[in-house]
């Protein structure tokens, strides 16, 4: 059990920047999810923290450690691996027991603690198949039991859930949330699916190329995104944004006038609202007014998408909704559930 | 029914058959006639009157009262000492595959993991290696090997012998390490080991396959050699090869031609037995399919 601290870590090769000056310190018992797009340097952060990958600038603290200069065998870590990365000549109890033999545990425990990291998973009826045997959501927990085995203090999940269909993702994250509570052992997370990293994380953070966009709770994440890119990851479907300009307390774009808005601000700005906060107005007289560019049926609730503020913009509406392609559709978007970014850098204004 | 109708036609059955009994007789006639002549004497094996004293042994019974006889065999493994060849083949050939083979794991392994380019090139200088007629080797060498005055034994020709295969195993060893992917030696190190186990617990056990593929190659090629063991070992330290061509060399004395035909024999039975001993993991080291995990 020990906190992390990430302090202006980079990693760089030649003139390309994979993770640019990242700082930040993790504390003991988080479940931690490093959130972003393919590329944005979530792995790399975390394979530098495994001491897989070697780091450019900055240091490294796992608990008073300072881990930089050390083996990844001697920062004790365990890590779930994306591909799982079982060692296919060896039965389930081997893989899992290969922790302990190679770090010379006592013998007399080993069967004991690899029976109760296969019990964890529910594995124990697999153990003497190999992993080519194995289903990929079997697979998946082998690797899990191999990481708890040992107790390490520190956790490293490599977008465990990816290589799995969309039914099993679903039950294996929530074995995942129930091993950390279990557990409670500091975990670092990578994923790039943001209801993943909803519903496992105590904080995320999201990146993109390299940087650190934002750091905080799901919630704060979905409510007071930093800037344009958390709010267009975050949320499914994501933030509408929508670009106008305003003056006097009202923003008016493409088919869009919102009135009510903080007077304060003034010039271009971008405009965003999640589509879930908008209603449909069947009366008219809503916020946005234009032709309905699409219907589509969710099952819990129909999303409406309509051409505004020079993007298409999505409003949910009750699933008995109904209306043509075509047809005039006007939506509520008050004032209040409106985020104000600033239209060159992007950047959230607070209001 | 249904068997019936999945049944070949038989016409087909037949000739299928019968084509592959063809290809099966082709293919091993030369060795078992070898075999055969092996135990007559020379005047039936190798008659001027009638090839099919071959068969029949009529000169064999007149000489020896037997159809068959073992003289070929006595002669050269008693009388001509083919057993010193055969000790130092085993010597020579074990030698060259288990040096070949170190390097070749290490060298292929830390090939394929390396990130920078030079291993590119150094695998491209290997290929040039290899390509060179194993000749130049010798030649090139003889004179320095003359003066260290290392020539004629077998160290030497062992030497040699690995120079000329480790471009070829470190090769092959390398793309099967490719092929292994390199989460494996990740999660092996995040569990506990260091590179050196890492290599040795997890990826040489799934690498075995192809290590024993590998390692047959190696093993044909010390066993087979003629040109280097031919032109670097003194009349004592031969090895079987170039035994058996000493043998054919001398034909104006009778009975000399038939100690090279059982020493072929001789020569060849092992590699029989070697290759049903490892088929199986030769067939799947070159299929090359079993690595993934």
């Amino acid at each position: 059990m020990a906190e992390i601290q990430l302090k202006n870590v980079s990693k760089r090769w030649g003139n390309f920047v994979a993770v640019d000056a990242f700082d930040l310190a993790i504390a003991d018992e988080e479940f931690l999810v490093l959130l972003g797009p393919s590329g944005c340097g979530k792995t790399t952060t975390m394979r530098m923290i495994a001491g897989l990958e070697e780091i450019t600038d900055g240091e490294i603290f796992i608990g008073e450690r300072l881990v930089n200069r050390l083996e990844p065998k001697d920062r004790d870590i365990a890590m779930v691996f994306q591909s799982y990365g079982l060692y296919p000549t060896m039965s389930v109890y081997e893989n899992i027991r290969f922790p302990l033999k190679v770090r010379r545990v006592a013998k007399d425990e080993h069967h004991e603690r690899v029976m109760r990291a296969a019990k964890m998973v529910e594995l124990t009826d697999f153990l003497e198949r190999r992993p080519a045997e194995l289903s990929g959501g079997q697979r998946q927990r082998v690797a899990l039991a191999r990481a708890i085995v040992r107790q390490p203090t520190v956790f490293l999940m490599d977008e465990p859930l990816s290589n799995l269909d969309a039914k099993l993702r679903v039950s294996t994250r929530s074995q995942i949330k129930n091993l950390h509570h279990e557990l409670r052992t500091t975990t670092i997370y990578v994923t790039h699916d943001q209801i993943e990293a909803m519903t496992l994380a105590d904080r995320v953070v999201v990146m993109n190329k390299g940087v650190v966009q934002q750091v905080g709770t799901p919630l704060e994440i979905y409510d007071r995104p930093a800037n344009t890119f958390v709010a267009g990851f975050i949320g499914s479907p994501a933030m509408n944004l929508i670009d106008g300009t305003i003056g006097d307390g009202v923003f008016t774009g493409q088919n869009v006038t919102i009135k009510g808005l903080p007077a304060t601000v003034s010039g271009p700005v971008t405009l965003g609202f999640r589509a879930e906060d908008a209603a449909a107005r069947p009366d008219g007289g809503g916020e946005i007014a234009a032709p309905i560019f699409s219907l589509e049926l969710l099952g819990e609730a129909s999303m409406v998408t309509v051409q505004a503020g020079g993007a298409l913009v999505a409003v949910k509406v009750p699933k008995d909704f109904a209306a043509e392609i075509g047809s005039a559709f006007s939506a509520a978007v008050p004032a209040g559930i409106c985020h104000l970014f600033d239209a060159e850098s992007g950047k959230r204004i607070a209001v | 029914m249904t068997a019936k109708t999945r049944r070949r036609p038989p016409v087909l059955a037949v000739l299928s058959t019968a084509f592959i009994v063809l290809w099966l007789v082709l293919a091993a006639f030369p060795f078992l006639w070898t075999l055969w002549g092996s135990f007559k004497v020379q005047g039936d094996f190798f008659s001027r009157q009638d090839w099919v004293n071959a068969l029949t042994g009529v000169h064999t019974i007149a000489e020896t009262g037997g159809p068959f006889t073992g003289r070929g065999y006595y002669g050269a493994w008693v009388t001509k000492e083919f057993w010193r060849a055969a000790i130092n083949t085993g010597i020579v050939t074990v030698s060259v595959v288990l040096i070949s083979l170190t390097f070749g794991t290490l060298g292929g392994y830390a090939l394929s993991r390396s990130p920078h380019r030079y291993a590119f090139w150094i695998l491209i200088a290997a290929l040039i290696f290899r390509a060179m007629p194993h000749i130049t080797l010798v030649s090139g060498y003889l004179l320095p090997f003359f003066q260290l005055n290392v020539w004629g034994y077998l160290t030497t020709a062992i030497v040699v012998l690995v120079a000329i295969n480790q471009p070829f195993t470190l090769w092959m060893l390398h793309s099967f390490f490719k092929s292994i992917p390199k989460d494996l030696d990740e999660s092996a190190m995040v569990d506990g080991c260091s590179r050196f186990q890492a290599f040795r617990m997890v990826i040489i056990p799934v690498m075995w396959p192809g290590v024993v593929t590998t390692g047959l190659f190696s093993f044909l090629l010390a066993y087979n050699d003629f040109a280097v063991t031919a032109t670097l070992l003194t009349q004592d330290n031969q090895t079987m090869v170039p035994k058996i061509a000493s043998f054919l060399g001398t034909t104006q004395v009778q009975g000399n031609v038939m100690y090279a035909v059982s020493a072929v024999v001789s020569a060849t039975v092992p590699l029989f037995l070697l290759v049903l001993f490892f088929q199986r993991q030769i067939v799947s080291g070159l299929t090359a399919g079993a690595v993934k995990g």
